[in-house]
C-alpha cells in the first residue's frame, strides 16, 4: 500500500491537465447543467415546498437547506466524474491505455482522475454558492473558508467513487451505487430535515454517512457559527477520504495493469 | 542488445499466455512476432512495454529489467497499440502536445518534433481535425507519429496495419521502412505474413505461448518450403498425386480440397501434373505464409 503512494508524483498533474484540456469543449453545456440543477432545488423545494413548511430551527426553509446544497453539489459532481466519466475514459476512450505507454504510472493516472473529480466538484460548489448569493443567502464572511470544505468533500467522494469504479464490470453497476448509496445520503444527511427530528435509528445511520459532516460544516460556515465541531467535521471527511484514496490507488492499479 | 528475453512466462490465472520464451533483438533491426490469435504475441509485447509484469523469467529492455524500472523504459520507447487509443476529446495537435507533456518534453522542442512528425506522416494539414474526422489510415499514422514524440530508441508496434486497406497498408510500410532506414529498432506483431516479409530482418513464429522458429524470413521459406509451391485443387487425392509424381523427390501436404506440393524440381513436377491431366493447378512462389501454416497448422486451431 505504501508503494502505491510512493508512485504518485508530479505527473499526476499531467493526467489532470489532459482532462482539463478535454473539458474546454464541454464547459458551456456543463455550466448550464450546473446552474440548472441548483435552481431546480432552490425553486421547487426551497420556495415551493418551503412556503408550506414555515420556519425550521428558527430560519426560513430556503435558508435551512441552502448550506447542504453547496456540498451535495460537490458530492454529486465528484461521484459522477469518478464513476461514469472515468469508466468511459478507461474502457471506451482507452485514455488510460495511452497514458500507460508513457512514464506516467498507473497510480498517477488514478490520482490525476481523483484530482480532476475534486476540481469538477469544486466548480459545482462555486456555482451553487454564487446562485445562493444571488438569492441573498450567502453573506457570512466565513464562506471564504469554503474551498477547504470543497476539497475535503471532493477528495472523499472522488476516492470512494474510484473504488466503486475499480469493482465495476459495467455501467449498470453505478446505478446501484447512486440509487442505494448516494441518493439516500442526499436525503438522510440533514440537508432537508434537522437530524434531531429523525427517529433515533435513522439518526444513528446518518452519523455514518460522510455527507452528514459536510452538511454540518457547511451550515456552520454559512451561519458563521465557528467552533470545534467544524474541525471534527473536516477530519471526518479527510480521514476516510485518505484511506479510500490509498485503497483506490491499490485497486485501480490491479485493474489497469494485468 | 535492445531486448533480451529469457525464459519468459506470463500467466493469467490458469491460462498460460506465454510459456517460457527466449529471444533477443539487436540494435537497428526489425523483428516480427508472428502467430495466430492467442499465440502470446500481445502478452509478450505488454511485458516489454512494462504494463504487464512477467510471471517468471526475465525481460530486459534497453539493458534494464522491465519489472524494475517501468518509468525509465517507457520514457525511451514508443508504442503503437493494436486498438486506437487516440484521445477522441482532443484535436490532432492537442493529442500530440498532451502526450509530449507526459514525457516532460519542453514545449519548444515538443512543438518542433510535432511539426516534423506530422509532416513525415502526411498529417500536417490535419492538425486542427478531431480524431473522429480522420480516416482509419490517418489515425494509424497519427498513432505512429505520437509514438515517436519522445524520439524513442525502440518502437513497438502491435498489429500496425490490421483493418487497413491495401493502399494504406503499403503507405505505412513505406513509412516504417523509412524509420528503419534511420536506424530505429522495431518490434512488431502481425499476422500478415506479407507485412513480416516486407519489414522484418528476422521473425519469431509463435503458437500457443511458445516459439516454434526464429529466423530470417527468406531463409525460413527456403528451408521449410522451398522456392515454389504447386497447389492442386478439387477432386484429387494424395494417392493420385503420389502415383503421378512417382520417382521424384518432393514434399506434400493436404488440407481440405487442396494438395500443396513443396520442395521440388518445379519443372519436372509441373510436367508430370500437366501430363496426368489434373485441373485447377496453381504454381506460385513460396511465401512466409506457407512457413507459417506449415508450423502452426492449416486447420482451425482454437
Amino acid at each position: 500500500m505504501n508503494n502505491s503512494l510512493a508512485s504518485v508524483g508530479y505527473r499526476t498533474y499531467y493526467v489532470w491537465l489532459r482532462n482539463a484540456v478535454s473539458y474546454r469543449r464541454f464547459i458551456l453545456p456543463t455550466f448550464i447543467a450546473s446552474i440548472g440543477e441548483p435552481l431546480l432545488y432552490l425553486v421547487a423545494i426551497g420556495i415551493g415546498l418551503g412556503s408550506y413548511l414555515g420556519a425550521i430551527d428558527g430560519m426560513p426553509y430556503l435558508t435551512f437547506i441552502a448550506p447542504g446544497l453547496v456540498v451535495s453539489a460537490v458530492m454529486f459532481t465528484s461521484a459522477f466524474e469518478c464513476t461514469y466519466s472515468s469508466m468511459v475514459r478507461m474502457t471506451i476512450e482507452k485514455v488510460y491505455n495511452a497514458q500507460l505507454a508513457t512514464p506516467v504510472s498507473a497510480e498517477e493516472i488514478v490520482a490525476g482522475e481523483i484530482l480532476w473529480g475534486m476540481t469538477r466538484g469544486a466548480v459545482s460548489g462555486i456555482i451553487m454558492l454564487i446562485m445562493l448569493a444571488i438569492f441573498g443567502l450567502a453573506h457570512s464572511p466565513w464562506i471564504a473558508a469554503y474551498p477547504i470544505l470543497w476539497i475535503a468533500v471532493g477528495f472523499l467522494f472522488s476516492s470512494l467513487s474510484m473504488v466503486i469504479t475499480s469493482f465495476a464490470r459495467n455501467f449498470d453497476f453505478f446505478t446501484y451505487y447512486f440509487q442505494l448509496f448516494i441518493s439516500p445520503m442526499f436525503f438522510f444527511s440533514g440537508i432537508f430535515f434537522p437530524l434531531d427530528r429523525f427517529p433515533p435509528a435513522v439518526k444513528t445511520i446518518s452519523l455514518f454517512l460522510p455527507l452528514t459532516y459536510a452538511v454540518d460544516a457547511s451550515r456552520a460556515l454559512m451561519q458563521g457559527n465557528m467552533g470545534w465541531q467544524l474541525m471534527i467535521d473536516t477530519l471526518a471527511l479527510l480521514i476516510p477520504g485518505f484511506i479510500l484514496f490509498v485503497y483506490a490507488l491499490h485497486r485501480m492499479k490491479k485493474r489497469i495493469i494485468k | 542488445m535492445i531486448i533480451e528475453v529469457d525464459n519468459l512466462v506470463k500467466k493469467f490465472g490458469d491460462l498460460t499466455a506465454v510459456d517460457g520464451i527466449s529471444f533477443s533483438v539487436e540494435r537497428g533491426t526489425c523483428v516480427g512476432l508472428l502467430g495466430p490469435n492467442g499465440a502470446g504475441k500481445s502478452s509478450t509485447v505488454r511485458v516489454l512495454q512494462c504494463i504487464s509484469p512477467a510471471t517468471s523469467g526475465s525481460a530486459r529492455v534497453l539493458g534494464i529489467e522491465a519489472s524494475l524500472a517501468a518509468r525509465q523504459i517507457r520514457a525511451r520507447i514508443g508504442v503503437v497499440p493494436q486498438d486506437n487509443d487516440l484521445d477522441g476529446d482532443l484535436s490532432v495537435w492537442d493529442n500530440m502536445t498532451v502526450f509530449a507533456r507526459f514525457f516532460d518534453i519542453p514545449r519548444k522542442i515538443a512543438r518542433e518534433r510535432i511539426e516534423a512528425q506530422l509532416s513525415f506522416m502526411g498529417l500536417a494539414d490535419r492538425r486542427k481535425s478531431r480524431i473522429d474526422e480522420l480516416s482509419g489510415g490517418m489515425r494509424r499514422r497519427l498513432l505512429i507519429a505520437r509514438a515517436l514524440i519522445n524520439d524513442p530508441m525502440l518502437l513497438i508496434l502491435d498489429e500496425p496495419t490490421t483493418g487497413l486497406d491495401p493502399q494504406m497498408r503499403h503507405v505505412i510500410w513505406q513509412q516504417l521502412r523509412g524509420l528503419k532506414g534511420r536506424g530505429l529498432t522495431m518490434v512488431l506483431t502481425t499476422h500478415y505474413m506479407e507485412e513480416a516479409q516486407q519489414l522484418c530482418d528476422s521473425v519469431i513464429i509463435m503458437d500457443k505461448g511458445r516459439i516454434l522458429r526464429i529466423g530470417e524470413p527468406l531463409a525460413l521459406v527456403k528451408e521449410l518450403v522451398g522456392d515454389e509451391v504447386i497447389e492442386v485443387r478439387n477432386h484429387v487425392n494424395a494417392a493420385e498425386i503420389e502415383r503421378a509424381l512417382g520417382g521424384l523427390e518432393y514434399g506434400m501436404e493436404t488440407f481440405g480440397d487442396t494438395v500443396y506440393i513443396t520442395h521440388m524440381d518445379v519443372a519436372a513436377v509441373m510436367a508430370r501434373v500437366t501430363a496426368s491431366q489434373m485441373h485447377a493447378i496453381l504454381r506460385r512462389p513460396a511465401t512466409l505464409e506457407d512457413v507459417f501454416l506449415k508450423l502452426t497448422g492449416r486447420g482451425l486451431n482454437e
